[in-house]
C-alpha cells in the first residue's frame, strides 16, 4: 500500500473485528485471527518451506470486511500482497518452556501463540536462567512444558484443539471458562453415571471431573450467556452441594489425581522419601502424612499426602496436572537400583471422596465395621471391604477439612461401590457433589492447593505450614538448609486470608484471582484463588502478603504482627473492598456444628 | 409466482352439489378430494383454500417492495441525525417496523423442517480405501400429505454385493407405501441370491438356527418398520425362497438383476394381493393387509454394483443421473421412463393389453380409468381384481373397509381386469468416471423443477467448494474495496450451499423455494412451509429424494482393469 500515514503509532488492535493494524514501511499492515482457523501440521518441514502459504482471499473475507468497517478510507488503497504464514499454538494458548521430562539438559521454548514478538524477551530470559541455575527466577509453571503429556500430542487433539485457541486470542477471556473440544479423552469409570445425574463436566490434564451436578429441574444458561465476572448461574446449584456436605454426606468422584506407590525390598523407598520430602515419612503403617516435595529453595515442587502401605511401601496423592512433572522430578532423584520400584497408578484407581459427618455412617454401613474417629482416626489409611469389593484403601481424609473419607477403589469394583455407596447413603441423604463445591469449603478452610496458590517459589513456612516440616527428622531433605535460614531470619511473604466484608455477592463483580491486595492503602501482592464461603456467607480470597519497604520497594520480614495489624482492601476491577485478614481458618468452620434450634422441617427432605 | 395445487394422484367422483362451484374456483383438476373428507368438511376446505391462494396472489408481489420500504426508512445512523425531542416519534415508528403483520418462520425455524427428515450415509472406508462404488448417499423427504404418503429405503446387499436404493410414492394412504418400502429389498436380495445361500438360509430357519443377515439397512429414524406384520411378512418371503430352491434345476446359472428385479417386483405385488384375499385371524392385521392391498404405490429403485446400475421403475418417479462434462457443465441423463399419459408407449401398452372397444374408456383425462395417474402401482387391487373379487373381499372385511367410499367404489368400465401391473421397467447404466451422482425423487420433485435443473444444483452443490478458483492478486492492481466487493460476492454464492450439509435437503430446498430467477427466496419458502396441513396438499406434493455419489475412481479403475 502506498504511503498514507506517517503517524508511528505502534498498533490498534479491534478485538471485536478480530484485526490489528499497524504502521508498517509507511504503509498499513494488517491482520488478525479469525474464526475459522486452518490447521496444518508441518511435517517436520523446514520452517522457510511453509513460511509463504497459498493466498487464500476467501478465508481473509471476514477480516478484510472489518478492516474496512473500521476505516473506510482504506477502500481505495492498493492491496501489495496478502501474506499467508502458519503459526504455532498451543492446547492452552501458553507456551511451551522448560526442561524435557524425558531428556535431560535438552530445553524447549516454542509455540508463542503468534505472541513470540512481545513475549520473546522475557521468556528468553527465564531460560536463560532455567539453563544455568536449574530455575528461572518466577514461577513459570503455567508455561511450563511439563504442564502436558504425551496424553496431549495426538494429531487430532491438537487438530482440534489449537482450532478453538487461536480465536480465543481475541476473545473475552472470563474465569472457569472450559475448553470445548479435545474433551472426554480421561475419565473415571462412572463417567456415564454421573453425566446422567446431571453432571457438567471441566478438563485437567485430559481428565473430566465434574464442576458441579445440574438438578433435574433446573436449567443453565446457554454456554455463550454463562460467560460472566459476576455471580454466575451455578451459584444456587453449588450452594445446595456444600450445604449437603456440611450437614449429611456428598460423594465427589475425584479420581484425577495423580497416584503413584513407590515400594522397594528393603529401606530404599523410605530413605528416597525422607530425602525428597520435609515431612517425617517414617510413621507406623497405616499413616497419612501431608507433606510437600521441596526444591533447594525451599519451594514447593509439589505438595502431596503419602499414606505408608507397609514398612516399605508408600502410596502418594498429589495433584491432577502433576502427572509429568512430578514423575521427572523424582526420576530425576531416585538413584537406579532395580529394588526399589517407583509406579505410576493413577488409572488403576477410581478415587470416591465421601465428604460430610454422615460419610461415617454410610461407610460403617457398608463395611460392617465401626468408622468412628475412636476406631479410625483422622489421617490414616486401612484397606478394607466396601460392598462386596475388597481391598478399597479407605483414606480418612477429604482435601477439605470436613469430615469424611476418601476411597481409593480399582477401577473393576468402581461402579459397584458407588452404586452401593448411593444405594446406602439415601437414608443419609447423599448426592453428589463436583469440584466447585470442594473448592468452596476447601477455601473457606484457608487450604492451599499446589498449582493454584502454591508455586516453586513458595515454601512451607510462607504459608503457615511449619508443622508439616520436620527440620529435625534425623535425615537432611532437599530444601532443608533453605527453611532453616527462612526459620532464623524470618519470611518476606505470607500466605493471608481475605474475607470481604462489604462485597454484595449478587450486584459486585466477584474476585476469581489475581486481584491486588491493598495494606494501609499500599500494595502488598495479589490473590491466588478466591471462592464464595456459603457458610460465612462471604467471599474468601487466598493470597500472599509481602512488605515492600516505603522508601526502597525492597522486600521486607513479614511478621505475624505485621498481618495482623493492617487494614485490608482488595481491589475487584478498580473497586476496593473492605476485607479482614486471617493466618488461621475461622474456629466456626472447624468446630461446626448444628444448634438444636436451627433444626426445620426441610433438613428431613433428602438432598 | 402463483403456485397451482398439485393434483391429487388419484380422484374419485363425489356426489356433492358443491362440487361445481369446487371446481370452477379451483385451477386443478376436479378430482380434488378423497372419500376422507365429509361434505360439510368441503365447504370449510373450499373457503380457505380459495382465501389462502387468492391472498397468495396478490400479497406477494406487493408485498415485497412495501416491506422493503419499511426497513430502507429507517437507516442505522438516523439515530445520529435525529434531535433528541424527537426520540418519542423514533420509538413509535421502530415500534412499528418492528411489529409483524404476518407470521413468518424464521430462517432456523425453516432449516429445521427442511432437515426434519434428512439422512446421510457415507460407505465406510477400510485402510483408508474405499473399494465401493458409492461414496455414500443423502436423504430427506418433505411432507405435503398428513401424514406423508412417501418412503424410502436404502440397504446394502449382505450375502451379495451392490447397494439397493429406492423412493416409493403412495397414494390413497400410505399403508401400500410402506411395506412396499419394507419389504421389497428383502424380495429383490431374495431374488439375487444363489441357489447354495438360499438353501442354507431355508436350513437355518428349519433347524432354528441363527440366520445370515441379508440386508443392512441405512434408515433415518423416522423411518420404521412394522412389528406386527413382521412375522407375516416373513412368512411370504419364506414362501418364495422355498419356490426358488425348487425350482432350481440344478444347473448353476448367472443371476440376471434385471429378471431378478422384475420377478422381485412382480412376487411382492402378488403377495401383496394374495394376503389380502385369505385374510389373518388377527382383526389388526387383517385389515392392516386389506390397506396395503386397497392403497397403492409406484417405486423405482436402483442397484449399483460396482459399475452396474441397474434402475428398476413401477409409476412416475423418476431415477436422474448427473453426468459432469468435461468442460464442468452437467447434464441429465433419465434412467426411467414415467408411467403415466405422458408416455406414449405406455398408452399403446394398455391399448394393446385390453379389447378394441375400450380404447377410449382405458385412459380417461389422463388418468387410468379416468381416476389413476400412474399407469403402474403395487397394490391398487381396484384396479387388478374382478368386481366379484372385491365384493367378496369388501363384504367379509371389517367394518372399516365398508364405511370407506373409495374401497367400496369400482371404477367406471371396468371390464377386463387387470388394469395395472407392478412389473417395473428396468434400465442398465454401465457406470462412467463422469457419471457423479443418481437423484431418485418421487413426482413431488419433477413437477416442480426441470431435470436439467436438479442435475444442476445438486452438481453444484457436490462440487460447490471445487468450482471456485481462488483468487490470486498477482501483478494487478486491485484496491480493498475492489477485493472486498469480489468477495463478498463469492462468499454469498457459497452461502446457500454451506447452509445445507444434505444435497436431498439442498434440493428440496430450492424445490420449494425457487423463484422465478431460479434464486432461493426465503420469504417464499417460508411461506410454503408455514402452510396448514390440510393446504399444503395444495400447493405441493410429498417430495422425497435421494442423492446417490459415485466415485469416480473406484468406476475409473473399473474401467481400466477391462
Amino acid at each position: 500500500m502506498p504511503v498514507f500515514c506517517q503517524l508511528c503509532w505502534s498498533a490498534i488492535v479491534d478485538t471485536d473485528g478480530r484485526i490489528y493494524i499497524r504502521n508498517w514501511q509507511g504503509g498499513i499492515l494488517s491482520g488478525g485471527f479469525e474464526k475459522n482457523p486452518k490447521p496444518i501440521f508441518t511435517e517436520g518441514k523446514n520452517q522457510l518451506e511453509i513460511q509463504n502459504l497459498q493466498e487464500d482471499w476467501d478465508h481473509f473475507e471476514p477480516l478484510l470486511s472489518s478492516l474496512l468497517r473500521r476505516m473506510p478510507q482504506l477502500e481505495t488503497l492498493e492491496i501489495m500482497k496478502l501474506v499467508n504464514c502458519p503459526e504455532t499454538f498451543t492446547p492452552d494458548m501458553r507456551c511451551i518452556m522448560g526442561e524435557s521430562p524425558s531428556v535431560q539438559g535438552y530445553f524447549v521454548l516454542a509455540g508463542m501463540n503468534s505472541a513470540g514478538l512481545s513475549f520473546g524477551g522475557g521468556a528468553g530470559k527465564y531460560l536463560a536462567e532455567w539453563m544455568m541455575h536449574g530455575y528461572p527466577s518466577e514461577n513459570v509453571w503455567e508455561l511450563d512444558l511439563k504442564r502436558f503429556g504425551a496424553l496431549q500430542s495426538s494429531r487430532t487433539f491438537l487438530r482440534h484443539r489449537v482450532m478453538e485457541v487461536m480465536p480465543l486470542l481475541y476473545d473475552l477471556k472470563v474465569p472457569r471458562w472450559d475448553f470445548q473440544t479435545g474433551r472426554q479423552l480421561r475419565t473415571s469409570p462412572l463417567y456415564d453415571r454421573l453425566d446422567a445425574q446431571g453432571a457438567r463436566w471441566m478438563e485437567k490434564h485430559g481428565f473430566e471431573r465434574p464442576k458441579y451436578f445440574v438438578p433435574p429441574d433446573k436449567d443453565l444458561l446457554a454456554l455463550e450467556q454463562s460467560k460472566t465476572f459476576y455471580k454466575p448461574d451455578w451459584f444456587d446449584i453449588v450452594e445446595s452441594e456444600v450445604k449437603c456436605c456440611k450437614e449429611a454426606v456428598c460423594v465427589i468422584d475425584m479420581s484425577s489425581f495423580t497416584k503413584f506407590e513407590i515400594t522397594s525390598t528393603g529401606d530404599q523407598a523410605l530413605e528416597i522419601l525422607q530425602y525428597l520430602f520435609s515431612n517425617d515419612l517414617d510413621v507406623p503403617v497405616g499413616h497419612i502424612v501431608h507433606t510437600g516435595m521441596l526444591n533447594e529453595g525451599g519451594g514447593y515442587e509439589n505438595d502431596c499426602s503419602i499414606a505408608r502401605l507397609s514398612k516399605r511401601s508408600f502410596f502418594m496423592i498429589s495433584p491432577t496436572d502433576q502427572q509429568v512433572h512430578c514423575w521427572a522430578w523424582l526420576k530425576k532423584h531416585m538413584p537406579q537400583d532395580s529394588n526399589l520400584l517407583l509406579e505410576d497408578v493413577t488409572w488403576k484407581y477410581t478415587a470416591l471422596n465421601l465428604i460430610g459427618p454422615r460419610a461415617v455412617d454410610v461407610l460403617s454401613e457398608l463395611s460392617y465395621a465401626p468408622m468412628t474417629p475412636d476406631h479410625f482416626p483422622s489421617l490414616f489409611c486401612k484397606e478394607m471391604s466396601v460392598g462386596y469389593a475388597n481391598g478399597i484403601r479407605v483414606m480418612s481424609m477429604t482435601h477439605t477439612g470436613e469430615p469424611g473419607f476418601m476411597l481409593y477403589i480399582p477401577i473393576e469394583y468402581a461402579l459397584h461401590v458407588y452404586n452401593e455407596v448411593m444405594s446406602v447413603g439415601q437414608k443419609y441423604g447423599i448426592r453428589n457433589a463436583g469440584y466447585y463445591a470442594l473448592r468452596s469449603l476447601r477455601i473457606e478452610k484457608f487450604f492451599a492447593f499446589w498449582g493454584q496458590d502454591l508455586n516453586t517459589l513458595t515454601t512451607p513456612l510462607e504459608c503457615g505450614r511449619e508443622s508439616w516440616v520436620k527440620l529435625e527428622k534425623g535425615m537432611d531433605f532437599i530444601g532443608r538448609d533453605a527453611l532453616l535460614q527462612q526459620k532464623q531470619n524470618g519470611v518476606y511473604k505470607r500466605f493471608t486470608m481475605f474475607i470481604l466484608d462489604d462485597h454484595d455477592t449478587d450486584l459486585d463483580l466477584w474476585p476469581w484471582w489475581g486481584e491486588p491486595i491493598y495494606r494501609n492503602g499500599q500494595y502488598v501482592g495479589k490473590t491466588t484463588s478466591s471462592a464464595y464461603s456459603y457458610t460465612l456467607e462471604r467471599h474468601v480470597c487466598l493470597g500472599f502478603v509481602h512488605n515492600f519497604s516505603e522508601d526502597t520497594g525492597e522486600e521486607q520480614v513479614v511478621t505475624t504482627d505485621f498481618i495482623n495489624r493492617g487494614e485490608y482492601e482488595i481491589d475487584i476491577a478498580g473497586h476496593r473492598f473492605q476485607a479482614k485478614a486471617k493466618l488461621y481458618p475461622v474456629a466456626s468452620l472447624v468446630t461446626h456444628k448444628r444448634r438444636k434450634d436451627d433444626v426445620e422441617l426441610s433438613d428431613l427432605h433428602g438432598k | 409466482m402463483c403456485v397451482c395445487p398439485g393434483p391429487r394422484r388419484i380422484g374419485i367422483p363425489v356426489r356433492s352439489s358443491s362440487l361445481p362451484l369446487f371446481s370452477d374456483a379451483m385451477p386443478g383438476p376436479t378430482q380434488l378430494f378423497f372419500p376422507l373428507i365429509r361434505n360439510c368438511e368441503l365447504s370449510r376446505i373450499y373457503g380457505t383454500a380459495c382465501y389462502c391462494h387468492h391472498k397468495h396472489l396478490c400479497c406477494s408481489s406487493p408485498y415485497l417492495p412495501q416491506s422493503r420500504l419499511r426497513y430502507t426508512s429507517h437507516p442505522a445512523y438516523a439515530t445520529f441525525c435525529r434531535p433528541k425531542d424527537n426520540w418519542w416519534q423514533y420509538t413509535q415508528g421502530r415500534r412499528y417496523a418492528s411489529t409483524p403483520q404476518k407470521f413468518y418462520l424464521t430462517p432456523p425455524q425453516v432449516n429445521s423442517i427442511l432437515k426434519a427428515n434428512e439422512y446421510s450415509f457415507k460407505v465406510p472406508e477400510f485402510d483408508g480405501k474405499n473399494v465401493s462404488s458409492v461414496l455414500g448417499f443423502d436423504s430427506n423427504q418433505l411432507p405435503a400429505n398428513a401424514p406423508i404418503e412417501d418412503r424410502r429405503s436404502a440397504a446394502t446387499c449382505l450375502q451379495t454385493r451392490g447397494m439397493l436404493l429406492g423412493v416409493f410414492d403412495g397414494h390413497a394412504g400410505c399403508a401400500c407405501s410402506q411395506a412396499v418400502s419394507e419389504r421389497l429389498f428383502y424380495y429383490i436380495a431374495v431374488s439375487l441370491l444363489p441357489h447354495e445361500t438360499l438353501l442354507e438360509i431355508e436350513n437355518a430357519v428349519e433347524s432354528g438356527r441363527a440366520l445370515l443377515p441379508i440386508l443392512q439397512w441405512h434408515k433415518h429414524p423416522n423411518d420404521y418398520f412394522s412389528k406386527e406384520a413382521s412375522k407375516l411378512y416373513f412368512n411370504s418371503l419364506r414362501t418364495y425362497w422355498q419356490e426358488l430352491i425348487d425350482l432350481n434345476t440344478g444347473e448353476s446359472t448367472d443371476i440376471d438383476v434385471k429378471e431378478a428385479l422384475i420377478n422381485a417386483f412382480k412376487r411382492l405385488d402378488n403377495d401383496i394381493s394374495l394376503e389380502a384375499q385369505v385374510g389373518d385371524p388377527n382383526s389388526f392385521l387383517n385389515y392392516l393387509v386389506l390397506r396395503v392391498a386397497f392403497s397403492g404405490a409406484t417405486a423405482c429403485v436402483a442397484h449399483v454394483d460396482g459399475v452396474d446400475l441397474h434402475v428398476a421403475n413401477t409409476g412416475d418417479s423418476r431415477a436422474m443421473l448427473g453426468v459432469q462434462e468435461e468442460d464442468g457443465s452437467w447434464s441429465a441423463v433419465t434412467l426411467s421412463n414415467d408411467h403415466n399419459a405422458q408416455n406414449e408407449r405406455e398408452l399403446e401398452r394398455l391399448k394393446l393389453e385390453h379389447p378394441k372397444n375400450e380404447a377410449k374408456s382405458v385412459v380417461k383425462q389422463d388418468r387410468l380409468l379416468g381416476l389413476l395417474m400412474p399407469f403402474r402401482a403395487f397394490g391398487d387391487v381396484k384396479f387388478k381384481w374382478s368386481i366379484d373379487l372385491q365384493k367378496r373381499v369388501i363384504e367379509s372385511g371389517p367394518d372399516q373397509l365398508n364405511d370407506n367410499e373409495y374401497t367400496k367404489f369400482i371404477p367406471p368400465n371396468y371390464y377386463t381386469p387387470p388394469y395395472l401391473t407392478a412389473e417395473p421397467e428396468v434400465t442398465y447404466h454401465r457406470l462412467r468416471p463422469q457419471d457423479k451422482f443418481l437423484v431418485l425423487a418421487t413426482d413431488g420433485l419433477w413437477e416442480t423443477m426441470h431435470r436439467q435443473d436438479v442435475v444442476r444444483i445438486v452438481g453444484e452443490y457436490l462440487t460447490g467448494m471445487h468450482h471456485q478458483q481462488p483468487i490470486a492478486v498477482g501483478g494487478y492492481k486491485v484496491t480493498l474495496g475492489q477485493m472486498h466487493g469480489l468477495l463478498t460476492e463469492r462468499r454469498a454464492k457459497m452461502s446457500s450451499v454451506f447452509e445445507d450439509q444434505n444435497a436431498a435437503t439442498h434440493l428440496i430446498r430450492h424445490a420449494v423455494g425457487n423463484n422465478e430467477f431460479g434464486a432461493v427466496d426465503h420469504e417464499r419458502l417460508s411461506k410454503m412451509l408455514s402452510l396448514p396441513e390440510e393446504l399444503a396438499r395444495m400447493y405441493r406434493d410429498d417430495i422425497t429424494i435421494i442423492v446417490v455419489q459415485f466415485n469416480s475412481h473406484v468406476v475409473g479403475a473399473y474401467q481400466n482393469q477391462e
